[in-house]
């Protein structure tokens, strides 16, 4: 197999943007939750996963992102190295999968996968850190309007999120 | 990206097996405990920080900048407001400062025993003589009854008399004026005598009828002889007593009233009716 300079340059150009993209994806969520905190119900990994879920329309590399930003979003966190990892994972893929088989262009449709997928993170992440052992005290009364209301949250910037992407890539392309 | 998508032969259940083995392995070593994973924590770490940093640093300096320079839009106006509003404030206290002083001495004004002598008005000096400094300005004139030869006082002592008036402003000679003079009686021996003035700080005695006792510190008080200043008054303190000079030893009188810092003064109206003269011969027995 030949190998072309270009090609090689372009490609790891592409693979720099995203790593870029992802480590600013995670730094601008931990900045605004410190200095909003209001932030905190917010997830910008998850919607992101999401989007790359949707538009990308490849398992593979929504997976890879997904990972990422988990792992990422874990050891920024003192949430359970991995939990996170494994919570956007699988979202990465269902993303995708859904991507692939389904019209996700759609704002309804998007915004049912955000708040559906918020729910399934919150979960996820909950009961993982549960298998590994809660912390002294830890209550979890009132986990599940938390999680309605990130998913609120996350619903809506994810439709503005998503819009503005589009245009962007629309007027780029 | 997609490019690297399209490459990509591997079947996506592969990937994502991977991924959540990899997980998965991660959350089981930290349930076991048995091997510590804070290095994936450490590495992670070191390399986001420096970034967070970066972009909490940027952060902070955009918000200096903001609240050092951009949200400080408005604030000179607001300053030039401030500075306005001390300044009034200023203004208000230093009235109200100086109407306590006003009152203050219109007190003391009050508690003088001058109720026998006529009619008086409470006249505010408002100008002086800028070339001889011996005569001031007061706001009273023939309107409020000041006429001309009126004495004029403060509750320390005598200040002078007007010498011309106007409907609403008078002319007041100064005791100390070189023109001026006033019939006066030693406090302690009822000697009486005559001060004038030097055009200078200080009077002196003119004529006195026995200067062998005369000592410093001695008050003198108006004699009311020379029929413009009611007696009793205090006119001033021997502040020197030289060699005799003429007849008399030289004898420098401070006047009571501090001349130099005039604001309100009292004016009589009426010039008194009944003046008690006083028979020298008999002033040291009769204090």
């Amino acid at each position: 197999m030949t190998v072309y300079p270009m090609a090689r340059t372009s490609t790891l150009g592409i693979i720099g943007k995203f790593a870029v993209a992802l480590v600013a994806v995670v730094v601008i969520q931990g900045i605004l939750s410190f200095k909003f905190k209001v932030f905190g119900y917010f997830d910008l990994p998850l919607i992101f996963s999401v989007y790359y879920g949707f538009t990308l329309g490849n398992p593979v590399a929504s997976i890879v992102i997904g990972s990422s930003l988990g792992l990422m979003q874990d050891s920024l966190s003192a949430a359970v190295l991995g939990a996170n990892g494994l919570s956007k994972t699988l979202i990465g893929f269902c993303a995708a999968t859904a991507g692939s088989k389904f019209a996700v262009d759609q704002a309804i449709t998007r915004a049912f996968a955000l708040f559906l997928f918020t729910i399934g993170d919150g979960l996820l992440v909950t009961i993982l850190g549960l298998m590994v052992g809660p912390a002294s005290g830890a209550t979890y009364s009132g986990a599940l309007g938390g999680w309605a209301l990130s998913a609120t949250f996350n619903t809506l910037l994810g439709l503005v999120l998503f819009e503005y992407h589009d245009r962007w890539s629309n007027a780029t392309t | 990206m997609n490019r690297i998508v399209a490459a990509s032969k591997k079947p996506a259940w592969i990937a994502l097996g991977i991924a959540l083995v990899i997980q998965t392995g991660l959350i089981s070593i930290q349930a076991r405990r048995r091997i510590d994973t804070s290095f994936v924590r450490v590495w992670v770490l070191d390399s986001l920080a420096p970034v967070e940093k970066l972009v909490d640093r940027s952060t902070y300096a955009v918000h200096s900048v903001w609240d050092g320079y951009i949200a400080l839009i408005g604030v000179h106006g607001e300053n030039q407001r401030l500075k306005r509003q001390v300044d009034e404030l200023q203004m208000q206290l230093q009235q109200h400062r100086e109407d306590i002083l006003e009152l203050q001495r219109l007190r003391g004004m009050l508690s003088l025993p001058i109720s026998d002598v006529g009619k008086t008005v409470v006249a505010r000096v408002i100008g002086r003589d800028p070339a001889r400094s011996q005569t001031v300005t007061i706001d009273k004139g023939a309107t409020h009854g000041v006429k001309p030869d009126s004495a004029v006082i403060t509750p320390a002592g005598v200040v002078g008399r007007i010498i011309h008036t106007s409907n609403f402003f008078s002319i007041v000679q100064l005791v100390i004026d070189s023109q001026s003079a006033v019939g006066v009686l030693l406090e302690s021996t009822r000697r009486q005598g005559i001060v004038k003035g030097t055009g200078g700080r200080d009077l002196d005695l003119d004529y006195i009828d026995d200067d062998n006792d005369l000592k410093q510190g001695d008050m003198f008080l108006t004699s009311g002889l020379d029929r413009v200043y009611p007696k009793g008054l205090p006119v001033g303190v021997i502040v020197s007593i030289g060699p005799v000079r003429g007849l008399l030893k030289t004898v420098q009188i401070r006047p009571s009233a501090d001349l130099g810092r005039l604001e309100e003064v009292i004016c009589f109206i009426e010039h008194p009716q009944n003046v008690d003269v006083v028979d020298p011969a008999q002033g040291a027995s009769n204090p």
